[in-house]
């Protein structure tokens, strides 16, 4: 026989696509065990099966618009279905996986965001990535914790996910062309065709940092690179507060054609003659490579490229 | 005729007019609806035309604890409730009578 719970979640379980569900069964369970107190017929022989008291439940209640004839065979067959003790165990066991299912998701969509954002990664491969999945972790749980619908939650979170993704490629890229200025450090450099290399950030002029040296994608080092910065101004840096100077037996060097041909200054002369040299880390440039455009005419660093 | 599709028009006047006699919980309306002679009345059909009212503002509620059986809870008018039955009430009866008329001069 039919206890009123098992009625009652039954009757739930008929109406789970109804907007208004937990406010409409609020007191269904205690209504359920009063008529259930006062006879010993069995609930489905008095209210009838637990879809049809679903249906004549949102019928007097409104807010959803009566199903089809098929809709209704449908939600009576799934109702039978529900009704079997297999389902019934596993439905019941389910909600105990929720917490762990919140977790899951929270991880697996902060990787998903920042593979998206930056280089494919199943798992956390820093500090910062390790941050976001925790915070995406904990994102996760509250919002499982905060919602009760289930239909809506799965539209919402797809729109979610949708926003999270433009939202968060954003601001990840937007950190990491950032991440430079307070150490000076270049953080972000991407190649461009035929040898030009833009630098998005970074204060060389101020920094550490006294010469470049690009590599390609392949690892294959790159020499007489032209670097510019957004305003197509060159960009130079200071050798000489580093104790090097810019080699000049190859002629007038170009100071932001990288990498630099520098040489240690091991003894500060007073005439500039005494000098020792080391060797230069590239050889003299064989071929005269045509100028890049002046400033007024800048290289056309690319937005894209440079944010 | 079937009186079910007549009752479904006037359940909510029928409902409103059951508790502005006293508060009363889901079963106990059910109960005396039936008791005053809607015998065809449904269950399901009660129970959630009183939780449309409760939503619509038209009743209070509050719980009744038992020693025995379930808590009830308990549904009463309110100031908008008996608003509302007093509206109903009169679109009712200006029908109703209507009716009446209609069918006497159909008989005569």
């Amino acid at each position: 026989m039919t206890t009123p719970d098992q009625y009652a979640q039954a009757v739930r379980e008929a109406l789970a696509g109804h907007p208004d569900r937990e406010e409409l069964l609020e007191d269904l369970d205690d209504h359920l065990a009063e008529i259930a107190a006062e006879s010993d017929i069995p609930l489905e022989e008095r209210l009838g099966s637990p879809a049809a008291y679903a249906e004549e439940l949102a019928a007097a209640y409104g807010g959803r618009p009566e199903g089809t004839r098929r809709g209704r065979r449908l939600t009576a067959a799934l109702t039978g279905l529900r009704a079997q003790p297999v389902y019934r165990s596993v439905a019941a066991f389910l909600p105990e996986l929720r917490p762990g299912w919140w977790v899951l998701r929270g991880y697996a969509l902060t990787m998903l965001l920042l593979s998206l954002a930056g280089e494919g990664r199943i798992v956390p491969q820093n500090p910062v990535d390790l941050l976001f999945v925790v915070l995406g972790v904990l994102a996760s749980i509250w919002y499982g914790k905060r919602t009760k619908g289930r239909v809506l939650v799965g539209l919402a979170m797809a729109l979610n996910v949708a926003a999270g993704i433009g939202v968060f490629a954003g601001f990840v890229e937007a950190s990491s062309t950032r991440g430079g200025e307070d150490g000076g450090a270049i953080a972000f450099v991407s190649q461009r065709p035929a040898n030009v290399l833009m630098v998005s950030s970074g204060t060389p002029g101020s920094s550490d940092i006294y010469n470049i040296k690009p590599y390609a994608k392949d690892g294959t080092p790159l020499n007489d690179v032209y670097l510019y910065d957004q305003d197509g101004q060159p960009i130079t840096t200071s050798p000489g507060e580093h104790g090097f100077e810019v080699d000049t037996s190859c002629g007038a060097p170009v100071l932001n054609r990288y990498p630099l041909p520098l040489r240690e200054i091991t003894e500060r002369p007073f005439d500039g003659q005494d000098r020792t040299a080391v060797p230069s880390p590239t050889p003299c440039p064989t071929a005269t490579t045509p100028p890049v455009p002046p400033v007024s005419e800048s290289p056309t660093p690319k937005a894209s490229s440079t944010r | 005729m079937d009186s079910s599709q007549l009752l479904k028009g006037v359940l909510d006047l029928a409902v409103l007019a059951v508790l502005s006699e006293r508060d009363g919980y889901g079963y106990d309306v059910v109960r005396r609806l039936r008791d005053a002679g809607l015998e065809d009345v449904g269950d399901a059909s009660v129970y959630g035309t009183l939780r449309r009212l409760f939503k619509a503002g038209a009743l209070n509620s509050y719980v009744v604890a038992s020693d025995e059986g379930p808590h009830r809870k308990y549904y009463g008018l309110n100031d908008a409730g008996r608003d509302m039955l007093g509206s109903q009430a009169k679109t009712w009866n200006s029908f109703a009578a209507t009716m009446a008329s209609l069918l006497k001069e159909g008989h005569a």
